[in-house]
């Protein structure tokens, strides 16, 4: 089902405009991350989508449906809360036929059902169990059953990986996005771990501050970061930032005069500062010292002073340890320029215009 | 060392409680099985000379007690029920619902509860008159059909459960009305069967209410009944003990089998009996 919103607002608890103007549309089919900082308004947007919380101002569609003054249970999305919700005095089979015990529909037709969902999310041979016995990624397995028994619209989910623990995390994202695939139900996920949100989404939504900072696909978000605040947020380690100030002798002939006269910082991946012209588009070369810092797996991380500034690149493995200074390259790819409001005006797609 | 004379010291202080609480009870069987002159003799005597067995039949069937037995059940399971209806809507009204006042409707509700029960007996004694109640099963009812102390206790073990529960009940098309008894209710189980006992133990062992809204005897309760062995020509105690065991028996049964819950119970509302 896809979602549209139109100009979206919501103002509650006496604090204005929690989200301001949302305009977005999510294709049917696709899974999309709702990705920010604590307090962006991601959870917040979600519950705006599930009819949990109202909209003061504009409109939600569900394909064609305007369903901005529907409940949750009339827009029939199912959720999967971030501590799971189960009922804790139902066995797991009846936990996943509990939505269709509301629908009335009949026992033997709801457990059948349940049973076909236990399998898809691999709890089959749980079912008689009660949640309270299962580990927390089962409990999480049991949940998106729930959710997708009654066929919903919408499968949206709340945090739900961040109570389980690292390797667990990961098989379980790799499994919703499995489950996903195999039931094609347009899903929508809440989550503030840009990794997940990178590796199993189409489009990510990046909310700060109550509004769409990005929308976009992964890659994207990376390459093209519409603002100072994305290309800061995705990406590990952080970007480079430093002021442009720094960098424009070496930038004059690359970076046009009148976009360089409006750039205020610029942002340089750390994989994007090398030590030879690989020949792929270079926009500067700087002169900097170098120092290595640290290696760990196979990753080496090295730390360039440049104009009072420290940059830190991943590519500089190859250079002899005793090496202390050099001339060094900037990537076209992963280097942007910010005006003053933080919005891009170079770099990605957009640059040279 | 230390440790294990604090263990001895806590168990000598359970077990001197323990006596303390046991010792009316051991005296009143031992009571019911004595003669008469036995009952008031100086120094008392615990152990009976010969066991009067005969006296438990002899109260049985002194006053109407089949009778009486028959009102406590019907009295004390139509209050408990009633009670424990109109407590768990009100608590879960007072949990989940929004609406206006909520708050201070509370407030109120809870001040009642600072009111002592025997100031409320002569106002409720006139209106249930007034309403025709006196002397008939309505009079023994109604007026503990709602109670805020198990209204209070429901709602604080009601908001212990999860909120997102709720939500994923109403995301899953309960009303609240079956989320109430299919969800909410079967997850509060231990602190409703808590509660439960203490209301059923309270029904069946009231005597201050009933004695004042009943004039015929077959409108008497048990505990009212006992006074049947209190004449102007004195007390038979060894019959009233007798019947005294009797009446106490079912509660008795009915603590032993459901204790796990009740202290589970109490233990997690945080309530006193």
């Amino acid at each position: 089902m896809k979602v549209t919103f139109k100009d979206v607002t919501l103002s509650y608890d006496g604090k204005k405009d929690t989200l301001k103007h949302l305009n977005f549309e999510i294709p049917d089919g696709s899974l999309v991350s709702l990705l920010g900082p604590s307090g962006g308004g991601k959870t917040t947007t979600l519950n705006l989508i599930s009819g949990l919380l109202p909209a003061t101002k504009g409109q939600i569609f569900f394909g064609d449906d305007d369903v901005t003054k529907k409940d949750a249970l009339a827009r029939k999305v199912g959720m999967v809360f971030q501590n799971y919700a189960l009922y804790p005095h139902l066995s797991v089979r009846d936990n996943i036929a509990f939505p269709l015990k509301m629908q009335k529909v009949k026992k033997a037709e709801r457990y059948k059902r349940a049973e076909e969902l236990a399998k898809l999310v691999h709890v089959d041979d749980q079912l008689d169990k009660k949640p309270g016995e299962l580990s927390g990624g089962q409990q999480q397995r049991v949940a998106i059953a729930r959710a997708l028994a009654k066929s919903p619209s919408l499968l949206l989910l709340d945090e739900p990986l961040s109570n389980l623990d690292a390797r667990l995390r990961i098989e379980m994202r790799q499994e919703i996005r499995r489950i996903q695939r195999e039931t094609g139900v347009t899903t929508i996920f809440v989550t503030h771990d840009q990794d997940e949100a990178l590796h199993i989404s189409d489009n990510i939504m990046v909310l700060a501050h109550g509004t769409i900072q990005q929308f976009s696909t992964p890659t994207a978000l990376y390459e093209e970061p519409s603002n100072l605040f994305v290309a800061k947020f995705i990406g590990e380690p952080v970007i480079n930032t430093l002021p442009a100030e720094a960098l424009k002798a070496d930038l004059v002939a690359s970076v046009p005069a009148s976009i360089l006269a409006r750039a205020v910082t610029a942002g340089v991946r750390s994989e994007a500062i090398v030590p030879f012209d690989n020949g792929q588009g270079m926009v500067a070369a700087i002169h900097a010292g170098l120092r290595h810092a640290q290696k760990y797996g196979r990753e080496a991380t090295a730390e360039l002073s440049y104009n009072g500034e420290v940059l830190l690149s991943t590519e500089m493995a190859d250079l002899p340890q005793a090496q202390t200074e050099g001339d060094f390259f900037l990537t076209k790819a992963g280097f942007f320029l910010f005006d003053e409001a933080g919005a891009l005006i170079f770099g990605g797609d957009s640059h040279d215009q | 060392m230390a440790k294990k004379l604090s263990k001895i010291l806590l168990y000598a202080i359970v077990t001197l409680g323990a006596i303390t609480m046991l010792i009316p009870f051991l005296w009143m069987l031992s009571t019911s099985l004595k003669t008469a002159p036995e009952t008031i003799k100086v120094p008392p005597i615990w152990i009976p000379k010969s066991l009067q067995w005969g006296n438990y039949i002899k109260a049985w069937s002194e006053a109407p007690f089949a009778r009486y037995f028959v009102n406590s059940v019907v009295v004390t399971s139509v209050t408990t029920v009633g009670q424990l209806f109109t407590s768990i809507l009100a608590a879960f009204a007072f949990a989940r619902l929004k609406f206006f006042g909520k708050n201070l409707i509370f407030v109120i509700f809870l001040g009642t509860m600072m009111i002592p029960g025997e100031m409320l007996i002569i106002p409720n004694f006139v209106t249930l008159s007034k309403l025709g109640m006196i002397d008939h099963y309505a009079a023994l009812i109604v007026p503990w059909l709602a109670s805020f102390f198990t209204v209070f206790t429901l709602r604080q073990a009601f908001q212990s459960t999860p909120e997102q529960i709720y939500y994923a009940a109403k995301m899953d098309g309960a009303t609240d009305w079956k989320y109430l008894w299919t969800v909410l209710v079967p997850m509060s189980k231990s602190t409703i069967t808590a509660v439960t006992v203490l209301q059923v133990i309270g029904s069946w062992n009231a005597f201050m209410w009933p004695l004042i809204v009943t004039n015929t005897e077959t409108m008497r309760t048990l505990p009212v009944g006992l006074q049947a062995f209190t004449t102007d020509a004195g007390t038979e105690y060894q019959l009233l003990m007798a019947a005294s065991t009797f009446v106490i028996i079912p509660m008795v049964i009915l603590y032993m089998f459901l204790q796990k819950y009740i202290i589970a119970g109490i233990s997690k509302a945080g309530l006193k009996g």
